[in-house]
């Protein structure tokens, strides 16, 4: 005998927050499925499912302003590698976004659902941290969405801090500027595809007169929830690139993450390849500069 | 709860649990077990599907997300005319063992030579079939078919048909 389930799925965000309003039991949404359908127990015991797939705004919206873009969360991985202004504004995010699962699963899963499941090692977390990426949340209370960071969302693995009413609506990506800045993104896995990633490292920079302006470092499944290495980047920031910086640099970031031993990897190897990782791309960026 | 979407063109209207797989559907309400399942979790890629002209893994697709949806499964690939060749040249190549994997990777090779347009490297291609495993062959035989696809213009504007309908 199975419960009964209830369905609901609403067509735009009127209508999903005005559902929500109403709601007095705890939902549960659905927006690519990849995650939550292999969560055995929450999918089997979810009594009501939201199918925010459903919400117009949330599949197709995509509005370009001057001075950034938003993102409809529950836009597929494949529509976001496919539109051509975030290819050519953040090349990085569509590189962790060929590396996810697979095509099949990037058919599927949403950049929504990589957030809202806070896993350490969802692999756009770190990339959307050095994008400064803004997290609009539903439902709107006076017209407005609550407004928050990669790092705000995120309080342990596995765990967000939505209340049961509350979805990611939008992801709010301003725009780099200068418009060319250095990036880098590396996933460290069993195999290229398909495998969750025993660490990751994303870096965005801009130098000036040789000196690094500003640089942004984020490594993913390194600690509990996804944050920036701000001493790291604090000790780069003005440093012209050499070696010896570099090496600095390297082992701050060793000093700065605090990753932990589990099936996919140890503490010492998480820690010493991140400090590898960032050498590898600081040292590319210097090449890239002369 | 009653769906209705279309299953290799032909409408399907089901009374089923929200919850329900689509790979469960597909093998058990409609008979159609070409659609194999390997693993259940999205990792083998044995029971891809396209759905609404992308690939996908219908071990993930709850049936609550397909009312008016469009379902190509193998068997609908099978009765195309253009099928013959391309099980043809798996044979040749020496790409199918024992079989198990075969119609998730025929469905997602079908699906790697609509999304690239191009001649593409090993490695491409590579990255393009990671999400179908094969125990039994090893992996080149594989990359090599797609390779030979790739040249056959014709089999791609088959194949393009498929998707657009």
């Amino acid at each position: 005998m199975t419960d009964r389930i209830d369905i609901i799925s609403p067509v735009n965000l009127a209508q999903l927050d005005h559902i929500l309003e109403k709601l007095r039991k705890p939902a549960t949404y659905v927006a690519g499925a990849t995650d939550i359908m292999v969560q055995k127990s929450r999918w089997e015991q979810a009594g009501t499912l939201i199918d925010l797939r459903t919400v117009q705004e949330l599949v197709s919206t995509l509005e370009i302003g001057p001075e950034g873009i938003l993102i409809g969360a529950a836009l597929s991985f494949t529509d976001i590698i496919r539109y051509r202004i975030i290819q050519e504004k953040f090349p990085i995010l569509v590189e962790s976004c060929r590396q996810i699962g697979s095509v099949q699963i990037q058919n599927r899963a949403t950049l929504g659902g990589n957030i809202a499941n806070a896993s350490p090692a969802g692999d756009t977390l770190p990339v959307l941290a050095v994008l400064n990426a803004e997290l609009w949340i539903g439902p709107r209370l006076k017209d407005n969405f609550t407004k928050m960071s990669v790092d705000e969302i995120m309080t342990g693995p596995g765990k967000n801090c939505l209340q049961p009413n509350q979805y990611i609506a939008y992801i709010y990506l301003p725009f780099p500027e200068p418009t060319d800045p250095f990036w880098y993104f590396r996933k460290v896995g069993q195999r290229y595809s398909m495998a969750i990633s025993k660490l990751s490292l994303a870096v965005l920079g801009w130098k000036h007169n040789n000196h690094i302006r500003e640089i942004r470092i984020c490594a993913g499944s390194v600690s509990p929830r996804i944050k920036r290495a701000v001493l790291t980047e604090k000790l780069l920031s003005n440093q012209e690139l050499n070696s010896k910086v570099i090496e600095k640099a390297a082992t701050q970031l060793m000093k700065e993450i605090k990753p932990i031993t589990d099936i996919r990897s140890t503490h010492n190897y998480r820690k010493s390849t991140a400090g590898r990782l960032l050498q590898e791309s600081l040292s590319t960026w210097a090449r890239a500069g002369k | 709860m009653k769906i209705q979407f279309t299953v290799n063109g032909q409408n399907v209207l089901l009374d089923v649990n929200p919850k329900r797989r689509l790979l469960d559907i597909l093998r058990d309400e409609l008979q159609l077990i070409g659609t194999k399942e390997g693993c259940g979790k999205g990792e083998c890629g044995a029971c891809t599907v396209f759905m609404d002209g992308r690939r996908v893994n219908s071990c993930l697709v709850p049936a609550l997300q397909l009312p008016k949806s469009k379902i190509w499964t193998i068997e609908g690939v099978e009765a195309l005319p253009i099928f013959q060749e391309i099980a043809e040249i798996f044979v040749n190549q020496g790409a199918v063992q024992c079989g198990f994997c075969f119609p998730g990777v025929v469905m997602s090779a079908l699906a790697y030579l609509q999304e690239e347009h191009n001649y593409s490297t090993k490695d491409r291609i590579a990255h393009g079939m990671a999400g179908n495993i094969c125990r039994c062959t090893g992996y080149t035989k594989i990359l090599e078919v797609v390779q030979v696809l790739e040249t056959h213009k014709k089999l791609r504007i088959g194949i393009e048909e498929i998707f657009k309908r």
